[in-house]
C-alpha cells in the first residue's frame, strides 16, 4: 500500500518536472485540472517540426496535459489506440504542403469516439505554417471552453544587431520557427506594435541627423513619419487605443518620459529629473505609468499618475532593475542579482502585483531580461542566455507553465509581441 | 483508513477528466484560413526608402587606436555604469574645446556604451555621456547650439572581443564635426 502511495506521488512530481523549464518558487497543484490529449499525426509525411509545435501550443496554454509520443494514424476514421484510452480528447491532424500549406484537424472525444471539432486551415506563403497549427490549437482549446489564447497567433517583432551601426527588424511567431526581415539598411531599432491587429508598428530609424520614429504598415509598406528627437528617441509603448504614445525622448538632451497625443499632435512631458527616466508603461487605468529611473543613484522601477508629480517606488530589492513591462496591476522587471564590469551578469526576472504586493521571482537560472507581458497578461515572455545558449522563454502566470525556445542568430536589441 | 487515503490521491489525480464535453458545432466544419496573418508583409530597405539624407559614416580610425572620434577630436572613455567624465580624459577634454572653438562647423557627439546593459537604460546611459562632454564643453564657452548629442547604445562597438580592454574601448563617446 506505502509503495503504491510512493507511486502515485513520484507520478504526479514527474509531471510537474517534465514540464517545468525555468523553476518557479511558488509551487501550485495544477496538474490534475488539465486536459489529457493525445496527438495523431495522419499526414503522408510525418513533420517532426509540426508535431513539436504543436506540443508547444498545447503545453503552453496550460490547459492541456499533452502525451508527448508521436503517433501515427488514420484521419479518415474515429478509431482510436486502445492505449489512448485513458485521454480524454484525441487530437487527429493531417498537414501537407504544396505550394500553399494545409492542415486538416479533427478533435476526437475518446469516451465515446464522437467527433467534437474538424476544420481544415489553409494559408499561400509556406513559411507560415506554424501559424496554421497555432490557430488550429487556439480554436481547440475555445470549443473546450478555455480561457483564450488567441496571443499564439500574434506575431513576434524584434531587431537585432547585424553589424556596427546596423540592424534588421523581423517578424516571427511565437515559437521562432516563422521569421522574415521586414526592415533592413542603416540602423533600426526598438520595434513596437501600433495596434491591436498588428497591421503597424514603430521602430526608430537613424538614417537621418536625428533619431526619427516611424509607422510601417508591414502590408502594404506604407511608411510615417511621427517624430525626431535630439539624443535619442524610443516608443516605449502604445495606449490600448493607439491614440497615445509613451515616447522617451531627449529634446533639451535630457532622457525623460512624453505622452505624445497623435490626435491632437500635443506632447506632454511626464517626467523631469537630472538623470536617467525611460521605458516607461502604461499601467493600471493608462492614467499611470510605470517606469525605469536611476533616481536613487541606481536603476530601479517607479510609478507616477501621467498628471500628477508624486512618484512611488515600486521594487525594494536589488540594485539594478532596468527594464520592466506593465499589465493592468502586474509589473514585470528583470533584476540584476550580480555586479560584474567584466562579464555577463545574473538577471533574473520578476513578477510584482501592486493589488497584493506579492513579489516572486519568474527565472532562478541564467541572464534572463526583455521581460514583456502578452496582449492578454497572462504569458510572460523574456530572453534568456544560458551556458553560452540564448533561448526564449514564456511562462504562464496562470498555470505556472514554462516552455524554452532556441534562438539562433544575432544579439537581440529590443522585442515585442 | 488506507483505502480512504487511496481514494482521495486517486481523485487529486484524475478529477480533471469531468471537463464539458461541447457539442460538434457543425458551422465550424469549414474551410479557414488564418485569417490575421494570411497576407503576405512587405520587406523594406529602410536605407534606400526616401530620398532624405543619409547619416555620414565617420567611422575612418582604425579600432586599434584608442580613438573613434574625427576631425582632430579625441574620445572621451567612461568607466563601467559611469558617466562622470575622469580625470584622466581631461586632456582629451581639452584638446577636444580647442579643435571646437576653432572650427566653424556643428560637433557632433556620438554617447556608447558596452554590451552589458539592457535596451532603453542602456541608449539613456549613452546619451548621458553624450551630455556630460557637451556641458563640459559648453562650461568652456562652446555654444551649445553649436553642437547635437545622439547616444548609439551598445549598436556602435568598435571591438568584440570579450576582454577588458575591449569593453573599456566601447563605453566612450565620439566626436566629428557635422559636415
Amino acid at each position: 500500500m506505502h509503495k503504491l502511495i510512493l507511486l502515485l506521488i513520484g507520478f504526479t512530481l514527474s509531471f510537474n518536472m517534465l514540464f517545468a523549464v525555468d523553476a518557479t518558487l511558488k509551487i501550485k497543484k495544477d496538474v490534475e485540472q488539465r486536459t489529457h490529449i493525445a496527438l495523431i499525426d495522419c499526414s503522408e509525411a510525418q513533420n517532426s517540426k509540426v508535431f513539436k509545435i504543436f506540443l508547444s501550443d498545447f503545453k503552453i496554454s496550460g490547459h492541456f496535459l499533452v502525451d508527448t509520443k508521436h503517433y501515427i494514424g488514420d484521419i479518415s476514421n474515429n478509431f482510436i489506440l486502445p492505449k489512448l484510452k485513458n485521454k480524454e480528447y484525441v487530437l487527429k491532424y493531417k498537414f501537407s504542403q504544396n505550394n500553399s500549406s494545409k492542415l486538416e484537424v479533427k478533435l476526437l472525444n475518446v469516451s465515446n469516439g464522437n467527433i467534437i471539432f474538424s476544420k481544415t486551415y489553409s494559408i499561400l506563403n509556406r513559411t507560415k505554417m506554424p501559424f496554421l497549427i497555432h490557430k488550429s490549437v487556439s480554436e481547440v482549446n475555445n470549443i473546450l471552453n478555455y480561457p483564450n489564447i488567441s496571443w499564439i497567433n500574434r506575431y513576434v517583432v524584434y531587431s537585432v544587431y547585424s553589424a556596427p551601426r546596423h540592424s534588421e527588424i523581423y517578424l516571427s511567431d511565437y515559437t521562432f520557427n516563422y521569421k522574415k526581415i521586414i526592415v533592413r539598411g542603416g540602423l533600426n531599432l526598438f520595434p513596437k506594435w501600433a495596434d491591436r491587429k498588428q497591421h503597424n508598428l514603430y521602430y526608430t530609424s537613424y538614417k537621418n541627423v536625428l533619431p526619427t520614429l516611424y509607422k510601417l504598415n508591414i502590408y502594404t509598406g506604407t511608411k510615417t513619419k511621427i517624430i525626431s528627437s535630439e539624443g535619442m528617441l524610443v516608443c516605449s509603448d502604445v495606449s490600448s487605443d493607439g491614440s497615445k504614445l509613451l515616447l522617451t525622448m531627449a529634446p533639451n538632451a535630457q532622457a525623460d518620459i512624453y505622452q505624445l497625443n497623435l490626435l491632437t499632435h500635443s506632447k506632454k512631458r511626464i517626467t523631469r529629473f537630472n538623470g536617467i527616466d525611460v521605458n516607461g508603461r502604461y499601467a493600471s487605468d493608462e492614467n499611470h505609468i510605470i517606469f525605469v529611473s536611476n533616481r536613487l543613484g541606481y536603476p530601479n522601477i517607479f510609478k507616477k499618475s501621467i498628471n500628477a508629480s508624486g512618484i512611488s517606488q515600486m521594487v525594494y530589492h536589488g540594485r539594478n532593475n532596468s527594464s520592466c513591462d506593465a499589465y493592468g496591476d502586474k509589473i514585470i522587471y528583470s533584476s540584476r542579482e550580480t555586479n560584474n564590469a567584466f562579464r555577463n551578469n545574473k538577471f533574473n526576472i520578476y513578477l510584482l502585483s501592486e493589488s497584493t504586493l506579492d513579489t516572486r521571482p519568474l527565472t532562478t537560472t541564467g541572464s534572463n531580461q526583455f521581460p514583456r507581458f502578452s496582449s492578454d497578461g497572462s504569458v510572460v515572455m523574456f530572453l534568456k542566455q544560458y551556458s553560452g545558449h540564448t533561448s526564449v522563454g514564456y511562462t504562464n502566470l496562470n498555470s505556472y507553465q514554462s516552455l524554452l525556445f532556441p534562438f539562433y542568430g544575432k544579439k537581440v536589441q529590443s522585442i515585442d509581441w | 483508513m488506507k483505502n480512504g487515503l487511496l481514494i482521495t490521491i486517486l481523485s487529486l489525480l484524475f478529477v480533471g477528466c469531468s471537463h464539458k464535453v461541447p457539442a460538434l458545432n457543425n458551422n465550424n466544419n469549414n474551410i479557414s484560413d488564418a485569417n490575421e496573418i494570411s497576407p503576405d508583409t512587405v520587406s523594406i530597405d529602410d536605407h534606400n526608402y526616401d530620398d532624405s539624407n543619409n547619416m555620414k559614416n565617420n567611422n575612418i580610425l582604425s579600432s586599434n587606436v584608442m580613438n573613434n572620434s574625427s576631425d582632430g577630436f579625441r574620445s572621451i572613455y567612461f568607466a563601467f555604469d559611469k558617466y562622470n567624465i575622469s580625470s584622466n580624459m581631461q586632456s582629451n577634454m581639452s584638446t577636444n574645446i580647442k579643435v571646437a572653438k576653432d572650427s566653424s562647423h556643428k560637433i557632433k557627439l556620438e554617447g556608447n556604451c558596452d554590451e552589458f546593459g539592457t535596451d532603453e537604460y542602456n541608449y539613456a546611459l549613452g546619451l548621458k555621456r553624450a551630455k556630460a562632454v557637451k556641458d563640459e564643453m559648453v562650461s568652456q564657452s562652446i555654444a551649445p547650439a553649436k553642437m547635437i548629442i545622439i547616444s548609439f547604445g551598445e549598436s556602435n562597438p568598435v571591438c568584440k572581443e570579450s576582454t577588458n580592454s575591449c569593453y573599456e574601448r566601447n563605453r566612450r563617446v565620439d566626436i566629428h564635426l557635422l559636415k
